[in-house]
């Protein structure tokens, strides 16, 4: 996984420059659309051109092949090609890996092998490049939409109810995602990334998910950690072997290996941590946690090189 | 009129006539010892020097002592506003120039040139708000601002940047 993260990269959000079967059968059919909707427009400004002279052809069937047959067989075309497009971007690959995705206000909760291992991490995706990918969407509280503009097509996550989306990606790279549907103050602040990689390398990154995150092994960061256990952050947030369990707010095992923080919003790095954690209304309204202004400078600067050393 | 002032002005005009003859004569004779005209030319070439200088316009020249003892030595701004997005300053900070970087957890870094002091604990100069970038806890071992592995170069590209908002330009 690379350091950079994708903020501010506008290739890596857009379905112009598809990543993924879903993107590229969707601008198939868009290019596909806009061609024959122009050539239709231009046979109806010819027509109309013809019309203007006085030269009409005296032949009722002008009026049959042109009001009749001809918008028949290309609409008819024209929905036969856009559904046989959508049913392969909507078919659901039973044999395909499993990521289940829920929807929290204002995060991603990922969960890897949900029938299996059950491997927890948060805001970040990892998929392998050219294999079948289900990703079972949910949604903890109101209604928001799963949408990777360069891989798939969106889907919303209902509360209450399971989406499934197979998606395929067709090249390795790091793209971005966004919450779809409007679903409350920091809706725009809710981002993800998708981290394309080789079979072997997202094989090798899901058999590290389990590990119990990297040892506090200095002063500040052993402070660090104490600060996390003392102040009440474990209610909500589990590190794997330091605090299990908490699952109101995003898992924090490898939170320093993100290349964004905040859902996708932030370069992950101590300073932005560091602000986070002491004014995080100010930085995402809304967020269900608390700004942690109260924490001395030491303790605080100790907490946020605490969280960017798990990795 | 008495005899006494007619004698009084005819000495008088005869002398100034005497001497107006004499200076005349010298002139007119172009001698190599010439005072008047060494004056003359003297007193020309100090006024044009005084009309160059006004012209010059020398309150522009003169150095602006407080805004260059805050010039940063190789430092680039466009880069170090750059850097200031990339290491996270405005999760904490206003840095007006900066996306984003809109933080109340800290000061607001508006005018940062125009303060006396960086934390309260180091002097507003170039060198000593470089060594806070790299490492503030190392001046203020209580402060909340932590060490964000920031390199020398990058600490003087970002103090360049910080010394254009605001000051005395």
């Amino acid at each position: 996984m690379s350091e950079q993260s994708t903020l501010g990269q506008f290739d890596s959000q857009t379905s112009l420059i598809p990543a993924g079967t879903g993107a590229e059968g969707t601008l198939v059919l868009t290019i596909t659309m806009s061609v024959a909707a122009t050539l239709i427009f231009l046979a109806v400004m010819a027509a109309v051109w013809l019309a203007w002279r006085r030269e009409r052809p005296g032949h009722i069937w002008w009026l049959w092949a042109g009001g009749f047959i001809l918008p028949v067989i290309a609409l008819v075309a024209l929905m036969v090609g856009s559904t046989f497009t959508l049913a392969s971007i909507a078919r659901v690959d039973r044999d395909a890996l499993v990521i289940e995705v829920t929807g929290h206000q204002y995060w991603w909760d990922v969960v890897y092998d949900p029938d299996g291992r059950a491997l927890r991490d948060a805001n970040e995706i990892i998929v392998p490049v050219d294999t079948p990918v289900t990703f079972r969407l949910k949604s903890e509280d109101v209604i928001h939409s799963f949408w990777v503009p360069s891989i798939s097509g969106k889907i919303d996550m209902i509360p209450g109810r399971v989406n499934e989306l197979t998606v395929e990606a067709s090249r390795k790279g790091r793209f971005r995602g966004q919450c779809a549907e409007f679903c409350g103050l920091s809706h725009p602040l809710m981002a993800f990334e998708v981290v394309v990689l080789e079979k072997d390398e997202f094989d090798s990154f899901t058999a590290g998910l389990s590990d119990e995150a990297r040892d506090a092994d200095t002063l500040q960061l052993k402070q660090g950690r104490d600060v996390f256990l003392n102040e009440g952050c474990t209610a909500c947030h589990a590190i794997r072997g330091v605090a299990e369990g908490a699952r109101v707010g995003p898992d924090l095992t490898r939170v320093g290996a993100r290349a964004a923080l905040g859902a996708g919003m932030w370069r992950m790095n101590v300073g932005n941590l560091a602000g986070w954690i002491a004014d995080v209304q100010d930085m995402k309204p809304g967020a269900n946690m608390p700004s942690y202004n109260h924490l001395s400078g030491p303790d605080l600067r100790a907490v946020a090189h605490y969280l960017s050393s798990l990795k | 009129m008495s005899p006494a002032r007619i004698i009084r002005i005819a000495l008088t005009s005869v002398l100034t006539a005497a001497v107006l003859g004499v200076v005349t004569l010298w002139a007119l004779a172009a001698p190599a010892f010439d005072p008047v005209g060494a004056a003359l030319a003297w007193s020309k070439q100090r006024g044009e020097a005084l009309v160059g200088w006004y012209a010059s316009d020398p309150v522009a020249a003169t150095p602006q002592w407080q805004s260059m003892h805050m010039r940063v030595a190789g430092g680039d701004p466009a880069r170090g506003r750059q850097l200031i997005n990339e290491y996270g300053c405005g999760a904490c900070h206003v840095v007006p120039g900066v996306p984003g970087a809109r933080g109340t957890v800290g000061p607001s870094l508006t005018s940062l040139a125009d303060r006396a002091y960086i934390a309260g604990v180091l002097t507003n100069a170039p060198g000593d708000l470089t060594r806070w970038l790299i490492n503030p806890p190392y001046f203020s071992q209580d402060t909340a601002m932590p060490d964000l592995g920031v390199t020398e170069a990058d600490a003087k590209d970002m103090v360049a940047y910080l010394y254009t908002l605001g000051g005395f330009e």
